[in-house]
């Protein structure tokens, strides 16, 4: 049984070698087509090339670019003016009207870098999954009988690709060169890629974009990791018949990418 | 180089404007949503005089045992006098309405028109498109 397994490894010790020492030799020894290639032109790297020499010029003053992975808690609450809404549709209101932060999440990744050595930034991109409390700012009422209802129902879960530019100011608190306090300004945008329900489309009801002014501070922990609290206040980029004010407050952690991978 | 930028900005832009765009069933479609699968309830009805400067409003409570009608997600319509048919949402010049096409327990055919004035998950008005004084009929669901 002994002998057996011996042999058995043996040759699969050989096996191996052998597969190995063949790779190797297949490697240094281009096959004719990839001789022939060698010598072509190739338009789609020629045009990546460029491409990259393109942005690496447009970019110069860009450095230190540090890439991060990051992801938070966000709480949000959506303020809507359903004045717009024509359409006999009744909603009553204590059932809708929670006016409350609700509790979601998001997460991506960002690069900070700075400007001209001079202006840091930081720009990210982030998948959202808001849950939104609401409050609805108009009560309607048709007597005798029916008291206090909304005209519109907002959907209140939904998951928004977005981007955000963020400015970033170094605030000369505590030791800065072990901790750095930023106040942080920029506008982002938001996307939803959820879809839409058919009460919020009503009357013209549906829009998809965002966009906030962002507030914050962020705490860098010795370029370890970066906590940050947000605030969102976002309105629809284009004109709705029911305008739709969403804030969050989000709260979360990044940490670079060469630190995890 | 311009070029790649060009259908870069074209292209966020598009997104951008890109929606989920109301189409012209979405009212009535919502509003079938809320009408569909339940018992509506007659609580009130309200005759209005228009006859007058000062119309005359005569309530008068039905009672949620009197009366009673149902609308199914499949289009038909069934009532406690036994009054059987077909109805649609329909939304006319800007005007919400369900429009019946009843048969009666002797088989005789009519139609009859409402104009919805409201309607939600648990209560609903609809206005009786006759001559003479509007009957506005509120309904609830138990």
């Amino acid at each position: 049984m002994g002998t057996t397994n011996t042999l058995s490894y043996k040759f699969l010790s050989i096996l191996i070698f052998t597969i190995f020492v063949s790779s190797s030799m297949n490697a240094q020894t281009l096959t004719k087509k990839q001789q022939d290639s060698a010598f072509l032109l190739h338009p789609g790297q020629e045009r990546m090339r460029k491409i990259k020499k393109s942005l690496a010029k447009t970019f110069v003053n860009f450095t230190g670019n540090e890439v991060s992975l990051y992801g938070a808690l966000a709480l949000s609450k959506q303020n809507i003016d359903d004045n717009g809404i024509t359409a006999p549709i009744n909603y009553l209101y204590n059932n809708l009207n929670s006016n409350s932060f609700n509790t979601g999440f998001n997460g991506g990744f960002r690069i900070d870098g700075i400007y001209k050595e001079k202006h840091r930034y930081a720009l990210s991109l982030a998948v959202n999954r808001i849950s939104a409390g609401t409050y609805y700012k108009n009560i309607h009422n048709l007597p005798p009988f029916i008291d206090d209802f909304t005209h519109f129902k907002a959907d209140n879960v939904f998951t928004t690709l977005s981007i955000a530019a963020h400015y970033k100011k170094l605030l000369p608190v505590n030791d800065m060169n072990k901790y750095k306090f930023y106040a942080v300004i920029g506008p982002s945008f938001d996307y939803k890629i959820s879809s839409i329900s058919e009460e919020n489309l009503i009357n013209g009801a549906g829009n998809r974009a965002f966009i906030n002014l962002d507030l914050g501070t962020e705490f860098d922990n010795k370029g370890y990791y970066i906590l940050f609290a947000h605030y969102k206040l976002g309105n629809y980029i284009s004109s709705s018949t029911v305008p739709v004010q969403l804030n969050r407050f989000e709260i979360g952690m990044s940490i670079k990418t060469k630190d995890l991978f | 180089m311009k070029t790649l930028y060009t259908i870069l900005i074209a292209a966020i832009s598009l997104t951008m404007l890109s929606c989920n765009k109301e189409t012209s069933t979405t009212q009535t479609n919502v509003m079938n949503n809320l009408l569909t699968n339940k018992n509506w309830y007659l609580d009130y009805s309200i005759i209005e005089a228009t006859n007058s400067t000062t119309p005359v409003v005569v309530k008068s409570y039905v009672g949620q045992s009197t009366y009673f009608i149902t609308y199914l997600k499949n289009g038909e319509t069934k009532d406690s006098d036994g009054i059987t048919g077909t109805y649609t949402v329909e939304l006319i010049n800007g005007q919400s309405q369900i429009h019946k096409q009843l048969k009666t327990s002797n088989g005789n055919p009519f139609e009859v028109i409402y104009n919805i004035i409201s309607v939600g998950e648990s209560n609903m008005v609809l206005s009786k498109l006759v001559s003479g004084p509007a009957t506005k009929l509120y309904f609830t669901t138990k």
